[in-house]
């Protein structure tokens, strides 16, 4: 029965990424990225947002200063406050590790704007 | 009249119907899959068979014991097995409404809830850790009751295996008025929505009858599409986090606390407590904010 039900769940993983549901998402511009910041937090208003050149990440400034971090996570966003999470900014490039267990890292390339918004997290 | 394991024998379906449904949604039908959540999903409900063996033997016994003191002799028969279908749905909405209302329950249940997907095999995704919350114990009156214990047992079973197939986009709305007496595909995606609207609301099982009569009820709009998952998503698909992350933040939040009352409502008051974001701030704050010309709820 154990072996039958692995079978069955290998073949339907399998099955699932053969027909294509492997997506990663790309967020089409800045006003995406500030919706879906605003609908993950609820009490977020989005006032602007960088996007990664690569579109699969963002980061939003709040009205009240917050700023949100938008990473692709399977073929769906995740969402999460970063003010005062590690930040590191390397030329063109932002490295974030949020304090949250299981949470990874996120390695934007935001261009001339890298470093500014490190001195803002 | 005997009773078999419903969900033993519906295990060939869930997969088949998974594999319809996969092909259904290539072929234009509502819907999404993400092949690695729908492993973690499956990886969760494979977990949750081996711990329903390990700790099914110990709520079977607690059953059996109560039912010595069972109040009525009820015997096994076609209107007895009606009779409790619709009680242990009852008992399945008053631990459906406090797995989402008390965050020791919701330590369990959140897992459920942790896909941002809504089809079938989200339905697989399932606890671990279902006897440590004790929810098993909302079930304990139809034993006192009287109905008998296999009787109890096969209309959960039954009650599990209808709510499978309610795990789907692929259905907007039944016909015939079933949306007004069932819980729907449509009712049981706003169940699983984030937004403010749709947050803690359609705790019914089979019935959707127990939120109309209990002031929990929330249609599904079309104009306002349901965010699938929990306030703060996962951003892993590992099963051992899934399993146990709430659990972990209680006992931080626990040890973080200050003071006895504060411990209380990190281990029983409503998820989100901490923070501020339980689904009637979540609420509150959403009717706060929008405009006077917002369509009535």
């Amino acid at each position: 029965m154990v072996w039958t039900s692995l079978f069955g769940i290998i073949t339907l993983i399998l099955l699932a990424r053969a027909l294509g549901f492997a997506k990663a998402p790309q967020l089409a511009d800045a006003a995406e990225a500030r919706r879906v910041a605003a609908d993950a937090l609820h009490d977020f208003t989005a006032t602007e947002a960088a996007l990664a050149r690569d579109r699969r990440a963002a980061l939003v400034a709040g009205s009240d200063g917050r700023i949100a971090l938008v990473r692709g996570f399977g073929d769906r966003w995740v969402v999460r406050i970063v003010n005062g999470a590690q930040a590191l900014a390397s030329g063109d490039r932002l490295r974030i590790s949020p304090r949250e267990t299981m949470f990874p890292a996120a390695d934007l390339d935001l261009g001339p704007a890298a470093a500014t918004w490190a001195q803002r997290l | 009249m005997s009773f078999p394991d419903p969900v033993q024998m519906a295990v060939p379906v869930f997969i088949i119907a998974i594999i319809l449904e996969m092909f259904a949604i290539r072929a234009g039908a509502r819907g999404d899959y993400d092949w690695r959540d729908t492993g973690t999903s499956l990886a969760m409900g494979f977990g949750n068979t081996f711990a329903a063996v390990i700790f099914g033997a110990t709520i079977i016994a607690i059953g059996g014991w109560l039912a010595q003191f069972r109040l009525l002799d009820i015997p096994a028969t076609w209107w007895s097995l009606v009779l409790c279908f619709i009680a242990e749905d009852f008992t399945y909405y008053w631990f459906h409404r406090s797995a989402h209302r008390v965050r020791w329950f919701w330590a369990s249940h959140v897992v459920h809830h942790s896909s941002q997907h809504y089809n079938l095999s989200t339905a697989l995704r399932q606890t671990w850790t279902g006897f440590f919350s004790l929810s098993f114990a909302f079930r304990l009156p139809l034993f006192v009751i009287g109905f008998p214990v296999e009787m109890i047992l096969f209309c959960a079973g039954l009650n599990l295996v209808y709510q499978f197939f309610i795990h789907t986009e692929a259905v907007r709305r039944l016909p015939f008025g079933l949306e007004w007496l069932l819980n729907t595909p449509s009712h049981h995606r706003a169940h699983h929505g984030t937004n403010a609207r749709y947050l803690d609301r359609n705790y019914g099982g089979v019935f959707i009858v127990w939120d109309r009569l209990f002031g929990t009820f929330e249609a599904e709009r079309d104009d306002e599409p349901v965010r699938y998952g929990i306030v703060q998503n996962l951003a892993t698909f590992n099963p051992a986090w899934v399993a146990f992350h709430e659990w972990i933040s209680i006992g931080r939040d626990v040890a973080a606390a200050d003071g006895w009352k504060a411990r209380a409502m990190a281990v029983f008051g409503p998820p989100g407590w901490r923070v501020g974001t339980t689904a009637d701030s979540i609420r509150a704050h959403w009717k706060a904010s929008r405009p006077a010309s917002a369509p009535a709820e």
